[in-house]
């Protein structure tokens, strides 16, 4: 270990990486540049280098059970908010195109899409809320949650081009859309945060 | 800025081009089986204005996204964003299926189009967009 260790410390040295001067850490040979050997137990040190190396890790890898609650917790509220606002606040603007909806009965049908669609947008927006703002926080996950609402309204713009909605319909979509994710995000942004780097 | 706009107008001409070849030419039959979902071809084209801010709004959400919490990580992370949005979009999209009579097969074609178009936008942002360098303290 100790050649690895002078060599080691000897590039540091002259790289300036450590201090000069004989502490009585280390013994001064004779190196063709005057190099000093000094054994640093940062650099040497095997527990303490898989200390850091460890810190490294847990610093990228997710706090899943804390992701895992984020995500729980926006899926219940985009389902919540989307059937308060979508299908009570807005039903009568909806209803004045109504050739454009399923059936009640039909819509029980594909009820499960409703569902599994919630799902796999609450648990993508929550992975990229925490990809976007690794230590969380509402108020970062918040604007994310706006500029994804950016793109949903977007997307809504180009709805209401193509499909007959009425105006009413693509205001009530755009504001909807705003206030969920923003909410959302700011909800996992809360619960996903801080200490989320010490545990794996 | 420079380069936040380039992305911008690069991803913008892409997503307009990639829509007509996917919406107007790939799909055409696919909508057509649903002729009643949809506006007639003279509204659409008094609406188009609707879709070129649309389009525009959504290319600036996913710059602002990608500059303000993904930069750095090149086209890489530009893909990554892109597909982590577009299956987000995917269950909207599924969403959008449980209520409004759309055949299932334009659901399918749809993600598959719109999953490669995010990936495609993405490359084209993360190749674009550079964080301005850290200035020395």
């Amino acid at each position: 270990m100790l050649p690895f260790c002078a060599s080691l410390a000897c590039a540091a040295r002259s790289d300036g990486l450590s201090g000069h001067g004989h502490d009585g850490r280390g013994a001064v040979i004779p190196c063709p540049q005057k190099f000093e050997i000094d054994i640093v137990k940062a650099f040497c040190d095997e527990a303490l280098g898989w200390a850091v190396l460890n810190k490294t890790l847990t610093e990228t890898i997710m706090n899943w059970k804390k992701f895992f609650i984020a995500f729980v917790a926006a899926f219940g509220f985009l389902f919540l908010f989307g059937f308060v606002w979508f299908a009570k606040l807005m039903h009568g603007a909806h209803q004045e195109v109504s050739i454009l909806w399923r059936t009640e009965a039909d819509f029980g049908n594909h009820f499960s899409a409703l569902v599994f669609g919630h799902i796999v947008m609450a648990f993508f927006f929550t992975l990229a809320c925490v990809k976007f703002v690794p230590a969380g926080g509402a108020g970062a996950c918040a604007t994310l949650g706006i500029l994804v609402a950016l793109i949903h309204a977007g997307a809504d713009m180009i709805t209401f081009a193509v499909q007959p909605l009425t105006t009413k319909i693509l205001c009530g979509w755009i504001a909807g859309a705003l206030i969920q994710f923003a909410i959302a995000g700011a909800i996992i942004g809360a619960i996903y945060k801080t200490d989320s780097t010490s545990t794996t | 800025m420079k380069r936040f706009f380039l992305a911008f107008i690069a991803a913008y001409v892409f997503l307009f081009l990639w829509g007509w070849l996917l919406n107007g030419v790939l799909l055409k039959d696919v909508y057509a089986e649903t002729p009643n979902l949809w506006r007639p071809q003279s509204e659409m084209m008094s609406l188009f204005h609707w879709i070129i801010i649309g389009r525009a709004l959504i290319v600036f959400a996913f710059v602002m996204i990608y500059a303000s919490g993904f930069a750095g990580g090149g086209v890489i992370a530009g893909i990554r964003l892109g597909v982590l949005l577009e299956i987000a979009a995917i269950g909207m999209r599924m969403g959008f299926y449980a209520v409004q009579p759309f055949p299932g097969k334009l659901i399918v074609y749809g993600s598959i189009g719109g999953l490669i178009e995010m990936v495609i936008v993405g490359a084209i942002v993360g190749a674009i967009y550079k964080p301005a360098p850290a200035r020395a303290a």
